[in-house]
């Protein structure tokens, strides 16, 4: 079901959103965005895209898994862990690009399987997340289409907007977003043939805009098998500096930590805590005993690629990037996976 | 003015000959309209290498990787390593000598000079463009910068944009050197600490306020450390999870190890983190500003270790990274010290 | 409410045996869950220990799942968790989830013979499918143990290797030569070559050192037996324990899940990082 919202119109459905707690792009510095509550003079989606990816709000840099603490009942010492999940929130990020919903689909996958993880999805479950299709490339370097995405796709999102200019067409994908259209359906009125006519002729132009391709994306990851050894990866690898951007701002990667934080001693107590993590700093597999499986910065990049464009798409048959960009445009040394790939599709068979 | 043609001759002999293992220095950068650092193993590489405004990476921090890789290998080759510097690195690699963390003979040194010039900053360039796609950046005779763009060319005065170190900067042209591009002019620096201006001058109350807002958004993802060239440490004290084992490390050493900071970036952890990552680095910290640029966050780091490189030279008037010869900070003492509790 | 796969349930030590002394140290502990649960496990399965205020480490049972009244691990003194654990005493508690990992396809080994090969703690690991073995007698064949350590104070179950020996073969060796030691003196691989299991109808299952199992491996193609025959259990850094932490992936496969059994058919296949 498909409407439109006028762009003076959108504060309005936010203030009537009053039981969600509402995210939106908010610039920092010139060309960085990142997603804030902010007040009705800064509700507008005028953005390309956000440095941290809305993996923040979902999956945050860290979050406590249970407390823990000592006491003494009567003579007995005891011991006593409390599960503590994340609280009652609804959230609603305005201004999600359809890479990082996808991500967040992709995500979704790691996150449940053989084992659901309560943390995440009592996020995921509450928050609600309205796209903004791509009518233009936000990064220099997106490349969503080479990785099965596209500027308008729609895994993900609860609601796509497409911009026609002054309003928005609306397109509700999900219960949730049905739902979150009702507070303010006055607000809304239905998409005549020619808004979808317009929204339609922008979607397939958008596509053209894309600049970076990333070719034969599904026989690299087949090549891939082969070059484990090959020093390529010594030699893309070399100017890596470890520093854990590229992973960090990567809205599929979910590496974490999981480590004890004791406020007391005596008596014991303390919590459990969950921080992101990153396959590029060195110590991310070193064993207890001091045995390294990946000393190597060449075996860092490896595990990256082979992760992203073989592994995940062994498991789950889909790529665990989304072409957004953010690693190439955000490394401080230039480290291109598109270039390292195409390396990989010339030297691989 | 500085060009890369004066040095790829040089460098091309020198890897002729063999007498470098490889040279570190800046390419074509495919991703943007900055430089990427290049490794030159082959004399026909040679003519990768370029000398722009687009320049800024400080190149020294790959002479660590270069320590480390030899640490590994059973027959290091002990041949130098080649590397390009504009002035502030150079600095660098001044201060590794000093601590003896590298021997002079371990570098060979191809200078050049910023002269009037330095490099451009990404966020006072995407301002002026205004939209547009910068994709070549070149330094015009008039002491302009030059911007190639999709629609034709544009030029700005330096001085609009320039790194904001490079507005500060001490030391234009290399202060060492094997053979040097361009010309030694002197700067002269009106204020050498102007940036810190404006945060001397808020309150107490409203500088805590201002870090606090700052480090909130960090999110501990220590690129600040890993692209600064003088953290070198194997084992950073500021972080709780790397530990420098070995096979004879017993269970006791690891398991006593402290954790001085909790891996989560909660604001008390922020601010241990980066305060005591700029104390360790006062008197050592040239200014190359990469610790800035690469945080993903735009967290205004370079105030926190400006502020020490003036205390280093108000307090004790030492100058960082100028004389090879000279002590580090924290190693020595002279007699006119403020304090005398060490005498 | 679904059980929050990430919260440990409260378990109290009721057992300390210590195997090994000294900066090798190795303890044995027996568990029993406070509020009287147990879980169901398969042999090769292993648990998340939590000592609270330290972390927590993964570590396989070792007691057979046919014996309900405890759960046993043995701990080798190697880092912050382990040295916390081998602190603790009987009564105190600690914190247990799982059971983890795939376990060893015991159903298929009905009616074979089995060679154990294990090389100091890596002996543990192992052991519960030879406990299962002995208690089931007759639906296995053949049962024998190849175990080795450096010297003869690092040998874990001693008694019970000794015990052993009264119903089945039990080759014992050491590194180095000792005065009073009348048994094998070199390294397990060797013990292995010189013993020389028969490769029909045998399954082979190792756990040790990296190096170890390396060069047992080549000792038992040496033998003859078939990549399929010989299974072994792989280690490597985890935290989360449920395959989505991304630490222990060995390719596409997460060692806490996927593995951490292994027939050397399927290992060969994976890329050699771990």
């Amino acid at each position: 079901m498909e409407k439109i919202l006028t762009k003076k119109a959108l504060p309005q459905w936010v203030k009537t959103l009053t039981s969600y707690k509402v995210y939106f792009p908010k610039k920092d510095q010139e060309n960085r965005w990142n997603y804030l509550e902010v007040g009705a003079e800064d509700m507008n989606l005028d953005f390309l895209n956000t440095t941290l990816p809305p993996k923040k709000l979902l999956f945050p840099q860290n979050e406590v898994f249970l407390e823990f603490f000592e006491s003494t009942d009567g003579n007995q010492e005891t011991l006593e862990v409390k599960e503590i999940l994340p609280g009652e929130e609804p959230t609603v990020i305005f201004g999600v690009r359809p890479c990082d919903a996808r991500a967040a689909w992709l995500l979704d996958k790691v996150f449940s399987g053989d084992f659901t993880d309560p943390y995440y999805w009592k996020r995921r479950n509450q928050t609600i997340l309205v796209g903004l299709g791509c009518d233009t490339p936000p990064w220099e370097n997106c490349f969503c289409l080479s990785v099965e995405g596209s500027p308008y796709s729609e895994e993900g999102l609860d609601i796509l907007l497409t911009d026609l200019g002054n309003r928005y067409l609306v397109k509700s994908l999900t219960e949730n977003g049905a739902k979150l259209i009702q507070p303010g359906k006055a607000l809304f009125q239905e998409a005549n043939p020619e808004d979808q006519k317009k929204a339609k002729t922008i979607q397939a132009e958008s596509v053209k805009k894309i600049k970076r391709q990333l070719k034969n994306a599904r026989g690299i990851s087949a090549k891939l098998k082969g070059m484990f050894d090959s020093n390529i990866w010594d030699e893309e690898s070399m100017s890596c500096i470890r520093c854990g951007i590229c992973t960090y701002l990567c809205p599929s990667c979910h590496c974490f930590d999981i480590n004890d934080e004791v406020d007391s001693t005596s008596p014991l107590e303390g919590k459990r805590v969950r921080t992101w993590d990153t396959c590029q700093f060195p110590d991310f597999t070193m064993h207890s005993s001091g045995h390294n499986p990946r000393p190597e910065k060449a075996s860092r990049l490896r595990q990256r690629l082979f992760h992203k464009f073989r592994y995940f798409v062994e498991n789950y048959d889909k790529f665990q990037c989304v072409g957004c960009g953010r690693c190439i445009s955000l490394c401080p040394v230039g480290i291109d996976i598109i270039k390292v790939l195409d390396k990989v599709n010339e030297h691989g068979t | 003015m500085a060009r890369i043609e004066d040095l790829k001759e040089e460098a091309r002999k020198l890897l002729r000959e063999g007498k470098l293992k490889y040279i570190i220095g800046y390419a074509m950068g495919s991703n943007g309209w900055m430089a990427n650092p290049v490794f030159i193993k082959k004399p026909e590489e040679v003519d990768k290498l370029i000398w722009d405004p687009t320049c800024v990476h400080n190149l020294t921090r790959f002479l660590v990787d270069e320590k480390r890789r030899k640490a590994k290998e059973k027959q290091p080759d002990t041949r130098p390593v080649g590397i390009i510097v504009k002035g502030c690195d150079s600095r660098a690699i001044v201060v590794l000598l000093q601590e003896k963390f590298i021997n002079r003979n371990d570098v060979y040194i191809l200078g050049v000079s910023c002269e009037k010039a330095g490099v451009v900053d990404d966020h006072k360039l995407v301002k002026k463009l205004k939209g547009k796609k910068p994709k070549k950046i070149e330094l015009g005779d008039k002491g302009q910068f030059i911007i190639s763009t999709d629609e034709g060319k544009i030029e700005f005065p330096v001085g609009e944009l320039l790194a904001e170190r490079c507005l500060e900067c001490k030391a234009n042209f290399p202060v060492i050197y094997d053979v040097l591009s361009g010309e030694k002019i002197k700067k002269t620096l009106e204020k050498p600490f102007g940036s810190l201006e404006k945060i001397e001058a808020l309150s107490a109350e409203e500088r805590w306020n201002f870090w606090k807002a700052e480090l909130d958004k960090c999110i501990r993802c220590y690129a600040c450390r890993s692209v600064c060239p003088m953290c070198y440490c194997d084992e950073c004290v500021i972080d709780s999870i790397n530990m420098a084992v070995t096979a004879d490390t017993s269970a006791e050493e690891k398991a006593q190890k402290i954790k001085w900071v909790q891996r989560s970036p909660e604001a008390s952890e922020n601010f241990v983190y980066h305060l005591v990552r700029a104390i360790h680095l006062g008197g050592r910290c040239i200014d190359c500003g990469e610790c800035e640029r690469a945080c993903p966050l735009d967290i205004p780091l370079r105030f926190l270790n400006k502020k020490l490189e003036k205390e280093a030279q108000e307090l004790f008037g030492y100058e960082v990274g100028f004389d090879p010869a000279q002590p580090s900070l924290i190693s020595c003492f002279k007699d006119d010290d403020p304090e005398d509790f060490i005498r | 409410m679904e059980h929050n796969v990430y919260i440990p349930k409260l378990a109290k030590i009721t057992e300390i045996k210590e195997e090994v002394s000294g900066a090798r140290a190795i303890k044995t502990f027996r568990t029993v869950f406070t509020n009287g649960t147990r879980f169901e496990y398969r042999c090769g399965q292993c648990a998340m220990l939590s000592v609270f205020g330290k972390g927590e480490a993964m570590i396989s049972i070792s007691s057979s799942p046919l014996v309900k009244d405890y759960l046993q691990f043995s701990i080798l003194k190697m880092g912050r968790v382990t040295s916390a654990l081998h602190e603790l005493e009987v009564g105190d508690l600690i914190g247990i989830r799982g059971p983890y990992g795939n376990g060893f396809p015991i159903e298929n080994w009905k009616g074979k013979n089995i060679v154990f090969i294990g090389g100091g703690i890596g002996l543990a690991p192992i052991w519960s499918v030879l406990q299962t073995g002995l208690l089931k007698k007759k639906d296995y064949g053949k049962l024998a143990l190849i175990y080795g350590a450096r010297t003869s104070k690092d040998l874990v179950f001693k008694e019970e290797c000794e015990e052993l020996k009264n119903i089945m073969d039990v080759f014992l060796s050491i590194d180095v030569a000792e005065p009073e030691w009348k048994e094998f003196v070199g390294f397990v691989p060797q013990n292995v070559l010189d013993k020389k299991p028969s490769s029909s109808t045998t399954i082979a299952v190792t756990c040790g050192p990296p190096i170890m199992i390396k060069f047992v491996i080549k000792a038992l193609k040496d033998l003859h037996f078939a990549d399929e025959q010989i299974f072994t259990t792989v280690e490597n850094k985890m935290k989360c324990g449920i395959g989505k932490c991304g630490r222990c992936n060995i390719g596409p496969h997460y060692v806490c899940k996927d593995g951490p059994v292994y027939s050397w058919a399927e290992l060969k296949e994976l890329p050699q990082e771990y």
